[in-house]
């Protein structure tokens, strides 16, 4: 982090609007990522980035170092996400979204099948695949945007590819 | 390359996103030409990784997502405008949050303070009011014919009407606060007088509608409720003092009386005094309304410094009341013995009893009457006890100039000098102490005291000092403010008589100045002696004391102590060489600092001592005499070797033990080694 964003972090915390309009500019997009990640849903993943965005400015005062303000922001999101997962899970309405999304016949039955097998995977798994496929980080920023320990994403990612394709390999067989 | 395949799968995600570096690829590409199994799970995850892609970027957000972000962040986090958003952000800094809370917890205790009433100043005017209202019940009072009831009445009625009708502010509480208090004054009294009990009742009863409900929650709650309100109805009685310092007494009294004039008051009484120094002092004292108090005080103190003032009030409201219900209920019995007096016929001695009681109480009336009046002159007029002092209060009116001397001398004969300055004595010269002591040694001394006129002081005393050797002269001038304290530049200065203290001595008893000691050889010490005292007598010296001695050696010595005037002490010092050969001087000067020396007169000791060398060799003589002188000699020579030896002996023993000791250990320990 160098010392131009660390100040916008600052300036951003103690009430700078510009500042802080310029890290939604700058964060949203990882938001995003981490949201649909969990939730696999994009207008709920749009909710919970704009319910965090308003909360972090409500709570910026509660951040004392700078420099945690991102990896702050990821959190704000992530829990925010769980929530919204959690109330999903209660309201049974999970089916009713995951069919709005089926947009052509010939993709459906793959795309379904890989949100399935997305689905399954442990939440920490797939908000770094988003993160790679959304945002194309390297390792390095994923584990920073998800606080992970240095050198842990490299055996997360693996799994959750092998994972994945444990579960699509009828699928797979049958495109080549 | 175990590794490698063990962990294919991390290697595969890795090589996919670009996260292998040259030499891992290069490992991981052999790997995968060696393994067949590798090679087809890294194909199946190309291909897998080509679906995700696409599947996925479609759900990527579109180009707009910032925007939409920002719009809907914007709508609903709405920026703070001005002010609100300068608390906001100071609310942020911990110094303002402190700030706020204790500025709460100042607004919760004012909030407090106006829920209870306990404001610390009430409202002039509805002090005005109630003193003005009530001070016409009582002669109302007086007049009525059933004065327990119409009284009462009365005065609960025109309280509540006068309030409604004069200030709204007052709320009717206060005139239920009157009522409730006079009703406990009522019950207060001893049950002597049933009439007025029920004089009472019957005017509670016919204080119907809301003031009957308010009494009754009055009589329940009074203590708990005090509002400020109730101040309209008691009497208070408020006194100031004032102290100022002026110019002109005279000045200041006449603005006075003007101000009093103005704010409707009076001037009261007035008194002065003049003090020494011409300045006067002096009290006035002021009658004000008063709601006018405040404001005349403020007057007041433009007129010079203010030094003092107190502002006191006291409440006689309870004293008045009680007073003014017992003259009630003495009214009443004033008018049951009148009664009795005119239809009961009876014995003649029952008719006296009662007019002597009608005189009792109608003596208790015109009592309880003049006490009713002066609290209301009190309570109408406000006290102000002006102090007055002018400038310079202080000043001296005159100075004494007090001289105070002291002399000492020395003398060879006191008795005639203490007869001397006796003689001086005249009505301008007044000995108060003179004592002429002498001891057993013969030492004689003397302590005079005399004052003399300011006129001849200079006079007389040089005159003493004329008449022995002045050792020590102090003056001391003391100037005494008279009437007063500090400086003044009018105030007169006189002399006072000088008081002379003398005091008298021997010159024997003088200590001397210089103190010489020196030693002279000669071969005839006894002739010496003779003229040394001659030289001594030349040169105005005395011989003090004198000794001589001679040893059976046939050494002379002689001892003379001299006492000569510092004038001569020189020449003698030099004629002393005549005598023989001068040894040993020494000499020791004492510097008196402080005090007034007559250096030429002042006294030098010198001690000398003459002698003689006597004869080396013995008496006796002869070879027997050298021989048996040689022999004790030897003798204790031998002596003293061994006397030296065991010393020596003595010492060094413990020292040679403790070495050996400690070899002998040191042996021991190494043969036990071997």
């Amino acid at each position: 982090m160098d010392a131009s964003e660390r100040e916008q972090y600052r300036t951003a915390i103690h009430g700078d609007r510009e500042a802080f309009e310029m890290i939604i500019r700058t964060h949203s997009r990882t938001l995003f990522a981490i949201a649909y990640g969990i939730l696999q849903n994009r207008e709920e993943a749009e909710d919970v980035v704009q319910d965090s965005l308003v909360k972090a400015w409500k709570m910026r005062w509660r951040v004392r170092d700078p420099q945690k303000f991102p990896a702050w922001l990821s959190m704000i999101a992530r829990h925010r996400a769980h929530d919204v997962f959690r109330k999903r899970r209660l309201d049974f309405n999970h089916e009713t979204i995951e069919t709005t999304n089926v947009n052509t016949p010939e993709t459906s039955a793959m795309d379904q099948q890989l949100h399935s097998a997305l689905a399954t995977l442990p939440e920490v798994h797939r908000a770094a695949l988003t993160l790679r496929y959304f945002e194309e980080m390297d390792y390095r920023t994923i584990e920073n945007t998800l606080g992970l320990t240095n050198g842990a994403l490299r055996g997360i990612l693996g799994r959750a590819l092998a994972s994945l394709r444990e579960q699509l390999r009828p699928a797979l067989a049958s495109t080549d | 390359m175990a590794i490698i395949h063990d962990e294919i799968d991390n290697w595969l995600a890795a090589d996919l996103y670009g996260e292998l570096s040259d030499e891992e690829q290069r490992q991981f590409h052999t790997h995968l030409v060696e393994c067949l199994a590798c090679r087809k799970t890294h194909q199946e995850t190309k291909t897998m990784n080509k679906i995700l892609e696409e599947t996925l970027t479609q759900q990527k957000p579109d180009p707009s997502f910032e925007q939409r972000m920002l719009a809907g962040f914007r709508n609903r986090a709405p920026e703070r405008t001005g002010l609100l958003k300068l608390l906001a952000n100071l609310m942020r800094i911990r110094v303002a949050q402190v700030t706020a809370v204790a500025a709460v917890l100042l607004g919760l205790v004012q909030l407090g303070r106006m829920i209870t009433g306990e404001t610390a100043t009430p409202p002039a005017a509805r002090d005005r009011y109630a003193n003005e209202q009530l001070f016409e019940q009582p002669s109302q009072v007086a007049a009525t014919s059933e004065p327990g009831r119409a009284g009462a009445l009365g005065k609960a009625d025109e309280l509540a009407a006068g309030k409604l009708k004069d200030l709204a502010l007052a709320p009717p509480q206060s005139a239920v606060e009157t009522k409730s208090t006079l009703e406990r004054d009522f019950k207060a009294l001893p049950a002597t007088v049933p009439p007025a009990k029920a004089a009472e009742a019957e005017m509670a009863a016919k204080e119907t509608g809301s003031e009957g409900q308010a009494m009754n929650y009055a009589t329940e709650s009074i203590p708990a409720e005090t509002p400020p309100s109730a101040l309209a109805n008691r009497k208070l009685i408020r006194n100031a003092t004032v102290e100022l310092e002026i110019v002109s007494f005279d000045d200041a009294v006449q603005k006075i009386t003007a101000l009093a004039n103005q704010e409707r008051g009076y001037v009261a009484t007035t008194s002065s005094e003049k003090q020494a120094n011409g300045k006067l002092r002096g009290q006035v004292i002021v009658k004000v309304l008063p709601e006018n108090l405040d404001r005349f005080l403020q007057k007041i103190r433009g007129l010079g410094e203010l030094k003092n003032q107190t502002l006191g009030t006291e409440d006689v409201t309870k004293a008045y009341f009680d007073t003014d219900a017992r003259l009630k209920n003495a009214r009443v019995m004033e008018q049951r013995l009148i009664d009795m007096l005119k239809t009961k016929t009876g014995k003649v001695s029952d008719l006296l009893q009662v007019e002597k009681e009608l005189a009792r109480v109608r003596e208790e009336i015109e009592k309880m009457q003049g006490e009713l009046k002066y609290w209301d002159s009190q309570v109408q007029f406000a006290t102000v006890t002006i102090s007055l002092a002018e400038k310079d209060m202080e000043e001296p009116a005159a100075f004494l100039i007090k001289e105070r001397s002291q002399l000492a001398l020395y003398a060879p004969d006191v008795e005639k000098i203490y007869d001397d300055i006796k003689a001086l004595a005249s009505q301008k010269v007044q000995i108060t102490n003179a004592q002429l002591n002498r001891d057993y040694s013969g030492r004689v001394s003397a302590t005079m005291t005399m004052l003399i006129v300011p006129e001849e002081s200079d006079a007389v005393i040089t005159r003493v000092k004329s008449l022995g050797r002045v050792e020590n002269f102090q003056t001391q001038t003391e100037r005494i403010a008279q009437g007063g304290s500090g400086m003044s530049e009018n105030a007169k200065s006189k002399r006072d008589k000088v008081e002379l203290n003398i005091t008298i001595s021997r010159e024997e008893q003088e200590q001397a100045f210089q103190q010489t000691s020196l030693r002279i050889r000669t071969s005839s010490v006894d002739e010496k002696a003779k003229d040394l005292r001659a030289v001594a007598e030349k040169q105005g010296g005395r011989v003090r004391s004198s000794t001589f001695s001679r040893d059976p050696n046939g050494r002379e010595l002689a001892n003379a102590w001299l006492r000569v005037p510092m004038k001569n002490y020189p020449t003698l010092m030099q004629s002393l060489d005549s005598l023989g050969k001068v040894e040993n001087v020494t000499v020791q000067r004492q510097d008196r600092t402080g005090t007034q020396i007559d250096e030429a007169n002042a006294p030098a000791d010198i001690s000398i001592q003459v002698y003689s060398q006597g004869n080396i060799v013995s008496h006796e003589s002869g070879p027997l005499a050298t021989l048996r002188r040689t022999l004790a000699q030897s003798a204790g020579a031998i002596m003293w070797s061994l006397r030296m030896i065991g010393v020596a002996i003595a010492f060094l023993a413990p020292w040679a033990i403790a070495i050996l000791a400690v070899i002998w250990i040191i042996r021991r320990v190494a043969r036990a080694k071997r």
